[in-house]
């Protein structure tokens, strides 16, 4: 797909905001083509064995859109409500292609753990896959629980971060993540004995 | 089964939100009450919250996720000689590569193991280095070669080690079915190569299966000394030096020695620990903690508390237990034996007792009786890590049932008493292993839990109302009062606090001269006042300060009060002025700091508590501007200092503080000082050999060595300007000392100081190339600091002096528009922090300094009008200070200078 242009964008956005839901999907795949160009961008700007957080992506992938489209794009905390579920998308796909194309894939996902005992701790594709899944389920019933771990596991972004960006309070923010993070893992369980 | 999942989940969603914000201590009775109309709603949010709960204690989507370049995209990358084929390992460090040669000289496979680009540039690269130079000290045909070692095009170190191919030990044994006497022979081979390691005094540290590997032609490799330690010969077992955590928690936790986890010895004892453990899992096929082996929360506490089960009861045919029983049992527990001192004394002992083993000749070891094992368990008390949790976890049980019951609470002050203590103690334990943050947030709730059950019972009692603000005391020093180390949360530390404050001052209400409340206030409103002050909460601060000299005074003036009493109360005024010095807030930190001296003297103390005493309050004068009577404080604490023994070399560093400061006092380099220079040097020298001569002696006190840095920093500041030379020599030796504090954020710090104020001497000498290089060299440390860049910064940030530096370093070179440049955002910098240049002396003369420094390269280049206008900034500055501190020498030499 074509880089979007940067008009469309700022009206899919608008056209969310106002109510068209069809703009949703839309909005999507065109974020998911930004977030990859960009990563690719940087990634090869920095050359190999240098990992890309997502926070610092989608920082990125902000400054550029919003440059380019001018003010009637979204602030950045709305925007980053979007492109956090899309994020969720990307980085499940590049680790699926990692898996799929041994040799051929260009990117991989590493979890890079803030408990010093888990450094080399690497979450598996398939398990990501899984994770994405019961997010969307979860989705379904709850859908601010699933922005925060979007925007928490996805994303990178910390408790006080989210809180900010979604109006919260920060206890607000940690009870979600709790919650959220009990369902996903009875889901994981049910579907993965061995968890 | 979804279905079922989302539908328990629906109705108990909204409930969970409730319970979740709730203490964990009052949920039960919460979830009771619910349980009481519709108990099967009841059993739904106790699932989701029990949930919720096990959770807390994992790592479960902890982290976030991250995108790179897969490992593949490196294959066919040159490195060297060598070509990167495929991936054959990844681990915390970098990855390990399957490469081959490819200059035509001959064929050969190697392994490549790069270091990670994330680690690059830091304690990774010393660590990789570390890794080369161990494995060249050792040759020996069973563990893997060095080949070669190099940087990558992108600066990434990497090691070409010999390629072992072939299986780990463990898979071997399994796909060769082989039986139980020829794994322990096998096991025997494992044994020779580490064996040889010791001898070199090298510790591996990281023997696992992964680590030893078979070849095809049964040979037994050892690999990846990528964390081995080098022993000291002459300082026999070492303590581990404060190491990196990531460098430690590289190691593999199901194979670490209790004392690895908690921070004891490391010797070569580690390894038999290790050996011990990879031999059990030979021959039973498991891992020792069995099934507490499968996270790392319930792993330490069973690797410090839990005896293995015996190798023999962890099989289950009745053959290989019968083989097992006996000997291999013996000697396995011996292996893994808690203590070091009771492991084999080497690896070769454990060695020979195998072969007699397998030679049916009796073994050296003993078996452990049921007795011995009990009696080695409490030995083992000081291992309190996960004795404690325990004993918290049993202190939770049955607690509202409990409560009530008055006859059993003497017991439970005991408990109590007994539980701040040791969470206290293991607190201390924990605070520097790698991982162990959660434990200790675990601990700490579960012994809020407890606290906060008593709490109600404790308002209505006053013992137990000692007792519980006792324990949270303790706990707030651990969630985060920064006396010491802690857990960091300032906010949770500070609901404690309020916690045991609240129970104290209703008791104080009630009994306002009742001793042992008085002290427990003196000792909640200092913490109090410490937390405040952290967080910049200024007024806070300043109500705990006063509120805790009060208390003190209460303490001090009441004749009940014992000797030590008083003594302790009249410790804590040290921290007490030194808030009020952070507030700003000198004439009271001058009251208070005298304050001290003068009950120190009146009630007798000792010259060393005396000695520090005076030194609080000539700092206090120092910065309310009283040169003189600061001069005069510090020389009658150096004189207690010297009354303190002198044969002790402990005692001597007494010596050390007063020393240092009279030597600012006298003449601090572009600081508030007397301006006596000259003067200043006798007892910065002084202090200089004292602390250099303290490093030369004991290679590891690194609290000398960090004060040749501070000494040899300031004496080199002075000497530069006078004898560049000396300076430079002085210097060097600083650097030297702080070069030797290993992964040292504040010794790098220092030195970056050091470097950038030598390029003043290295200018004087004319060796202006290498001056620019030592600024240059400066700024990276500070960058790999993260000092710099920055957005804004005081005076005392390191990254101001080393930009001062390079400003000055342009305009001595001829470079006057960029180094006026830089001035201007020094400037600029400076105005947008916290710097008080109307109410703090030191930032003012600092700011003049500047003023100054900009004015002469503006007339320099010729804009007199500019530097016209800075002067009479500078002016306009030192005359509100001539109004704040009238007749005072100091601001009066300062306006002496700017008179016409």
């Amino acid at each position: 797909m074509p880089p979007p242009s940067d008009a469309t964008l700022a009206l899919l956005f608008s056209s969310l905001e106002e109510g068209d839901a069809t703009a949703g999907s839309a909005l999507f795949a065109a974020l998911y083509s930004e977030l990859h160009r960009i990563a690719t961008r940087e990634l090869a700007r920095n050359g190999w064995g240098v990992s890309l957080g997502a926070t610092s992506l989608l920082h990125e992938a902000y400054f550029d859109l919003s440059k380019r489209a001018g003010t009637s794009f979204p602030d950045r905390n709305r925007f980053m409500g979007y492109a956090a579920r899309v994020m969720r998308g990307l980085i499940v796909d590049y680790a699926r292609n990692r898996q799929a194309v041994k040799r051929g894939g260009q990117f991989e996902l590493t979890a890079l753990s803030t408990d010093a005992l888990n450094v080399a701790a690497a979450v598996e594709s398939d398990e990501l896959v899984r994770i994405s899944q019961a997010i969307d389920d979860l989705s379904d019933m709850e859908p601010v629980l699933a922005e925060v771990v979007d925007l928490k596991y996805f994303c990178g972004f910390s408790f006080e971060e989210i809180a900010a960006m979604k109006g919260l309070s920060d206890r607000t923010v940690r009870r979600y993540w709790v919650k959220a993070r009990a369902y996903l893992h009875a889901s994981l369980r049910a579907t993965l004995p061995s968890l | 089964m979804p279905n079922d999942r989302r539908a328990s989940w629906q109705s108990a969603s909204p409930y969970l939100d409730t319970a979740l914000d709730l203490p964990p201590a009052e949920r039960a009775v919460w979830l009771a009450g619910i349980r009481a109309h519709t108990p099967e709603l009841a059993d739904q949010i106790a699932h989701w919250l029990a949930e919720c709960e096990a959770l807390e204690a994992g790592d479960f989507l902890e982290g976030a996720a991250a995108l790179e370049p897969a490992r593949s995209a490196l294959a066919g990358l040159q490195l060297g000689a060598y070509r990167l084929t495929e991936p054959i390992g990844h681990g915390g460090m970098g990855s390990v590569w399957l490469a081959e040669r490819t200059d035509g000289r001959y064929e050969g496979r190697v392994a490549v193991k790069l270091l990670s680009a994330a680690l690059v540039g830091r304690a990774g690269e010393e660590r990789f280095a570390r890794e080369g130079r161990i494995l060249a000290k050792l040759a020996h045909p069973q563990i893997a070669h060095l080949v070669d070692a190099g940087v990558s095009p992108i600066g990434q170190p990497y090691l070409v080690l010999e390629y072992v191919e072939g299986q780990t030990i463990v898979a071997h044994c399994d796909a060769a079915r082989l039986g139980l006497t020829e794994r322990v022979r096998l096991f025997l081979d494992v044994l020779a190569p580490v064996a040889h390691a010791h001898a070199n005094l090298v510790v591996h540290r990281d023997l696992k299966p992964s680590n030893v590997m078979v070849t095809p032609s049964g040979q037994v490799k050892l690999l990846d000394f990528g964390i081995a330690r080098l022993l000291e010969p002459e300082a026999g077992p070492q303590t581990l030096p404060p190491l990196t955590r990531d460098g430690d928690a590289l190691l593999t936790l199901a194979y670490a020695a209790p004392e690895q986890v908690s921070r004891g010895n490391v010797t070569a004892a580690t390894d038999t620990y290790a050996l011990g453990v990879l031999l059990y899992v030979l021959l039973t096929g498991q891992h020792p903690a069995g099934e507490a082996g499968e996270s790392p929360a319930t792993l330490i506490k069973a690797l410090v508390e839990t005896e293995p089960r015996r190798a023999s009861e962890a099989v289950d045919d009745a053959r290989s237990r019968r083989r097992l029983r006996g000997d291999l049992d013996t000697i396995v527990a011996k292996a893994l034996k808690k203590d070091p001192a009771e492991r084999y004394a080497s690896v070769s002992a454990l060695a020979e007792d195998l072969r007699r083993h397998l030679r049916h000749e009796p073994i050296s070891a003993r078996p452990d009786t049921v007795a011995y094992r009990t009696a080695t368990f409490m030995r083992r008390h000081p291992w309190p890590v996960a004795a404690a949790i325990v004993s918290v976890a049993m202190l939770s049980v049955g607690l509202f049932v409990t409560d009530r019951q008055r006859r059993i609470s003497e017991r439970r002050f005991q408990q109590l008493r007994q539980l701040s203590g040791q969470a206290f103690a293991l607190d201390a334990r924990l605070n520097y292993v790698p991982g162990t943050t959660q434990a200790r947030e675990v601990l700490v709730a579960a012994s809020l839990q407890y606290l906060e059950g008593l709490s109600a019972a404790a308002q209505s009692d006053s013992d137990l109302a000692y007792e519980v603000a006792d324990g949270y005391l303790s706990m707030a020093r651990i969630q985060g009062v920064p006396t010491g180390p802690t857990l960091g949360h300032f906010d949770q530390a500070e609901a404690s606090l309020l916690k045991a404050h609240t129970l104290i001052e209703m008791l104080l209400a009630a009994r306002p001269r009742d001793l042992r409340a008085l002290m427990l206030s003196v000792d909640i409103r200092h913490d109090r006042m410490i937390v405040a002050d952290s967080v910049h909460r200024v007024a806070d601060a300043i109500v705990h300060a006063t509120g805790a000299a009060a208390r003190i005074e209460q303490v001090v003036n009441d004749d009940r009060a014992t000797l030590e009493q008083r003594q302790f109360v009249i410790a804590r005024y040290t921290n007490v002025a030194l808030a009020n010095v952070n507030l700003r807030r000198y004439n009271e930190a001058v009251r208070l700091a005298r304050r001290q001296a003068d009950l120190a003297r009146s009630i007798g103390v000792g010259p060393s508590d005396l000695s520090g005493s005076l030194s609080v309050l000539a700092n206090a004068l120092r910065l309310q501007g009283d040169l003189d009577g600061a001069l005069e404080a510090i020389r009658e604490s150096r004189a207690y200092a010297d009354q303190t023994s002198n044969t002790d070399a402990g005692l001597m560093m007494q010596r050390y503080g007063p020393l240092l400061r009279e030597g600012f006092i006298l003449g601090e380099d572009r600081s508030v000082s007397l301006e006596r220079p000259i003067e200043a040097i006798v007892p910065l020298r002084e202090a200089f050999e004292l602390v250099e001569g303290g490093a030369r002696r004991d290679p590891g006190d690194y609290t000398s060595r960090s004060r040749v840095g501070t000494v040899g920093r300031e004496l080199g500041d002075i000497l530069r300007w006078s004898d560049p030379r000396a300076a430079l020599a002085i210097y060097d030796v600083a650097l030297g000392r702080l070069g030797e504090i290993e992964n040292n954020v504040r010794a790098r710090r220092d030195s970056a100081l050091i470097l950038a104020g030598s390029a003043y001497a290295l200018r004087r000498l004319d060796r202006v190339a290498e001056a620019k290089q030592r600024i240059e060299k400066a700024l990276a440390m500070l960058t790999d600091t993260k000092d710099y860049p920055v957005q804004t910064m005081a005076f005392d940030d390191a990254a101001f002096s080393v930009l001062l530096a390079r400003a000055d370093q342009l305009a001595d070179e001829g470079h006057p528009a960029p180094a006026i440049a830089a001035y201007r955002t020094l400037l600029t910098q400076v105005s947008q922090t916290k710097s008080d240049f109307d109410h703090d002396l030191r930032d003012a003369n600092s700011l003049s300094l500047l003023y100054e420094g900009l004015a002469r390269l503006c007339r320099g280049s010729g804009d007199a009008g500019e530097a016209g206008a800075l002067d009479a900034k500078r002016l306009a500055l030192w005359r509100h200070w001539d109004r704040t501190l009238p007749n005072n020498p100091f601001v009066q030499r300062r306006l002496a200078s700017l008179q016409p």
